[in-house]
């Protein structure tokens, strides 16, 4: 009996893997796709950067007191090229601006220098020019009211400075506030935004990544299904010497086979395209996650994996029965298309937030779902709360198995010949009504 | 002699229509037994359930004693069945093909290898069993089939239309090839077709089917005589009665 089963995976994975579809899939979208996308990403944030350094603003200087002159000389001190434009009308002035490419134009009202050493609200205006509206505006715009602010920030310095000359810092930042957490009931010296921030990366990671290996395996599994049928090989494996459920144990650990092949190249493509961002994100985090009892210990990696494996089963056993009732492959596609809706709605939810904080209807119709109970228990590590990823696993298996029993009836009987039929007379029949 | 089929009072229903009405028919070890009627007369579906793939809705169908219902897996160790429309995995070669589907009767290597050798000769592929199915021409797919089916010299070979698809030099190939198996091997074979010319070479005997009954059984030479015809198309065609 082993002999067949191992005789039928080899094939399942040959086919499988020479299907120039899925070789594709395999190949294109994780090795290919994804860099591209990666070096797009990062091309974009370097332009932006770039435009960043270059930053030119005209000023209209109406005022041409010191005050003003001191702001435009902070300016050419930060590396901004500087228009000036005073000699002009403002309506000239827009103009003028619009024709050069020039990322901002600030307006100096007459009697600025004046009021700021008076003590007196002074007036800015400060536009930024509106091109194609990209990321690239969006961040000079954000980059040009930064530079405003410093420069306030630096009259505000000077102005406490020459009231309190001796007690400047603590009036300008009168507490000294230390953010830290509790872990697990324990207090530890961390910023909690540090740890929303690796939670996060956990919380969505994770289930994405879940998601793309379930949805492959899926369409792996009714491929496989499907494809005996439109090839016309079905009848006659199913008269071979073979235990029908072997056939079909041969189905899913073919599909399994491949989908883990598939999830590897996978990873490599999705890590280089997160590498890509790794360039702009704070490398060190100055953590160390074992010594909170943050990173993952070996029982909360164990739970994950059996948790995965255990969901993987069930994705495929129902990929397979509903397959069962396809007439080709690209049918069996279409009617497991609708079951990764059963992926994506729990980790939207789980993504934004817990499960357990849900209205009661809505947490049981989410915890029915076998493909909730992976992407919790990728949260044991954060949790420590073990048993809910140990029910978790009972739970799915035991869907695993009851839908397996279906499958292999289906697989057992003349159904998965003459099911796709019945399918079509139950529609005709509603028609005629 | 013994019984390779029996057949009594075989019904099959698809919901409302009636495949099989009262179907009843045997099969002696060591012939070659065909079944021939026209389109939708239930040929293949009496094959199906011979071979275990449907189930009867009443009736009963044994194949060497066993019933198809309560000793299916037994069964579908003795017959090897070829469908009417079949294909082959398209991204295996010729020769994979033949040795996974081989590898189910055997774990011998040798008699894996010798059957496959069997296999090659029957469909005449040669060369061509090292490339992929799917760049296969729809005979030489059938031949490959035909080949798998009989490589492994099962007791009982259902083959449902041996040779459609078949240009004439190779049907009479395979009808060659049919015939000698039976000889020296000791296989027995049920068949359906449409070729008159090849059931009357080929059958020891006929059973002529209409709207899932039989309607004449008896050897190619005694369905001539009995209705006073000159060939099988003629015998066909008085007692379906349309002349
Ligand atoms: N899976 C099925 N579901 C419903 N009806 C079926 C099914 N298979 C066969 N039938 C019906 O059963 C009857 C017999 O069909 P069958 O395929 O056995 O005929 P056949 O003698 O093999 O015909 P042909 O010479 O065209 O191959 C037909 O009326 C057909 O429509
Ligand atoms: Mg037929």
């Amino acid at each position: 009996m082993f002999k067949g089963l191992f005789n039928i995976i080899v094939k399942e994975v040959k086919e499988l893997v020479r299907d120039p579809k899925i070789l594709l899939g395999m190949i294109i979208v994780p090795l290919i796709m994804f860099p591209l996308m990666g070096f797009a990403i990062q091309t974009s944030m370097e332009t932006a950067e770039e435009s960043m350094r270059s930053i030119s603003i005209a000023v209209m200087d109406l005022d041409e007191g010191p005050v003003a002159e001191n702001l435009t000389n902070f300016l050419i001190a930060l590396n901004v090229i500087i228009v000036e434009v005073d000699y002009l009308n403002f309506t000239e002035a827009v103009n003028y601006v619009q024709q050069l490419n020039v990322t901002g134009l600030v307006v100096i009202p007459s009697g600025f220098s004046n009021n700021i050493t008076e003590g007196l609200k002074a007036e800015l205006d400060v536009y930024t020019v509106f091109r194609g509206g990209g990321i690239v505006e969006s961040t000079s715009s954000s980059m040009i009211s930064a530079l405003f602010e410093t420069f306030e920030e630096g009259l505000v310095v000077q102005k406490v400075g020459e009231k309190f000359p001796e007690t400047r810092e603590t009036v300008l930042n009168p507490i000294e506030m230390s953010e830290k957490s509790i872990i697990k009931g324990k207090p530890v010296n961390v910023n909690p935004s540090v740890l929303f921030g690796l939670m996060v990366l956990q919380s969505t990671g994770m289930p994405v990544g879940i998601m793309m290996l379930l949805i492959f395996a899926m369409q792996l599994a009714a491929t496989s299904v499907a494809s005996e049928k439109e090839e016309k090989t079905l009848e006659t494996l199913l008269t071979l010497p073979i235990n029908r459920f072997t056939i079909l144990a041969g189905k899913l650990t073919g599909s399994i086979v491949v989908a883990v092949i598939g999830a590897a190249a996978y990873i490599v493509g999705f890590n280089y395209y997160m590498s890509s961002f790794m360039g702009m994100m704070p490398t060190e985090i100055g953590v160390d996650l074992a010594t909170i009892g943050l990173a993952p210990t070996p029982i909360s990696y164990l739970l994950l994996g059996v948790s995965l494996f255990v969901s993987l089963l069930s994705a495929l056993a129902l990929a397979i029965s509903i397959s069962i009732f396809a007439e080709d492959v690209r049918g069996a596609q279409a009617l497991v298309g609708p079951l990764s809706m059963l992926l994506v709605f729990p980790m939207i939810i789980m993504m934004f937030t817990d499960v357990y904080a849900l209205p009661f209807p809505l947490m049981i119709v989410l915890l029915a779902i076998p493909f909730t109970h992976p992407m919790l228990a990728s949260k044991v590590a954060f949790t420590g709360d073990y048993l809910t990823a140990v029910i978790g696993i009972a739970y799915v298996s035991i869907f695993t198995i009851v839908v397996l029993y279906i499958a292999a009836r289906l697989f057992g009987t003349e159904k998965i010949l003459t099911a796709k039929l019945k399918f079509r007379k139950l529609r005709f029949r509603k028609l005629k009504k | 002699m013994g019984l390779a089929v029996e057949c009594n009072a075989l019904v099959k229903d698809f919901g409302d229509v009636r495949a099989l009405d009262g179907l009843s028919f045997q099969v002696k070890n060591g012939e070659i037994y065909g079944l021939i009627g026209p389109n939708g007369a239930g040929k293949t579906t009496a094959l199906r359930i011979v071979s275990t793939l449907l189930l009867p809705t009443s009736g009963s169908v044994k194949v060497f004693g066993q019933d198809v219902v309560d000793d299916a897996s037994e069964i579908r160790r003795v017959i090897s069945y070829l469908p009417e429309e079949a294909g082959a995995y398209k991204n295996l070669s010729g020769y994979e093909y033949l040795e996974f589907m081989a590898k189910f009767t055997t774990e011998d290597k040798e008699v894996i290898k010798e059957s496959v050798d069997v296999a090659a000769r029957i469909s005449g592929l040669e060369e061509r069993l090292k490339d992929k199915v799917k760049t296969y021409s729809k005979g030489m797919k059938r031949r490959l089939l035909v080949a798998r089916a009989l490589m492994t010299k099962p007791k009982l070979a259902v083959l449902d239309e041996p040779t459609s698809g078949l240009d004439v030099l190779h049907s009479v190939h395979v009808r060659g090839l049919i015939k000698q198996y039976v000889e020296n091997q000791g296989v027995t074979v049920l068949l359906s077709s449409h070729n008159m010319l090849e059931v009357e070479h080929l059958c020891d005997r006929v059973a002529l089917i209409d709207k899932g009954k039989i309607v004449a059984e008896g050897s190619p030479a005694e369905l001539k005589k009995s209705v006073n015809a000159s060939n099988l198309e003629e015998v066909f065609a008085k007692v379906v009665g349309f002349v």
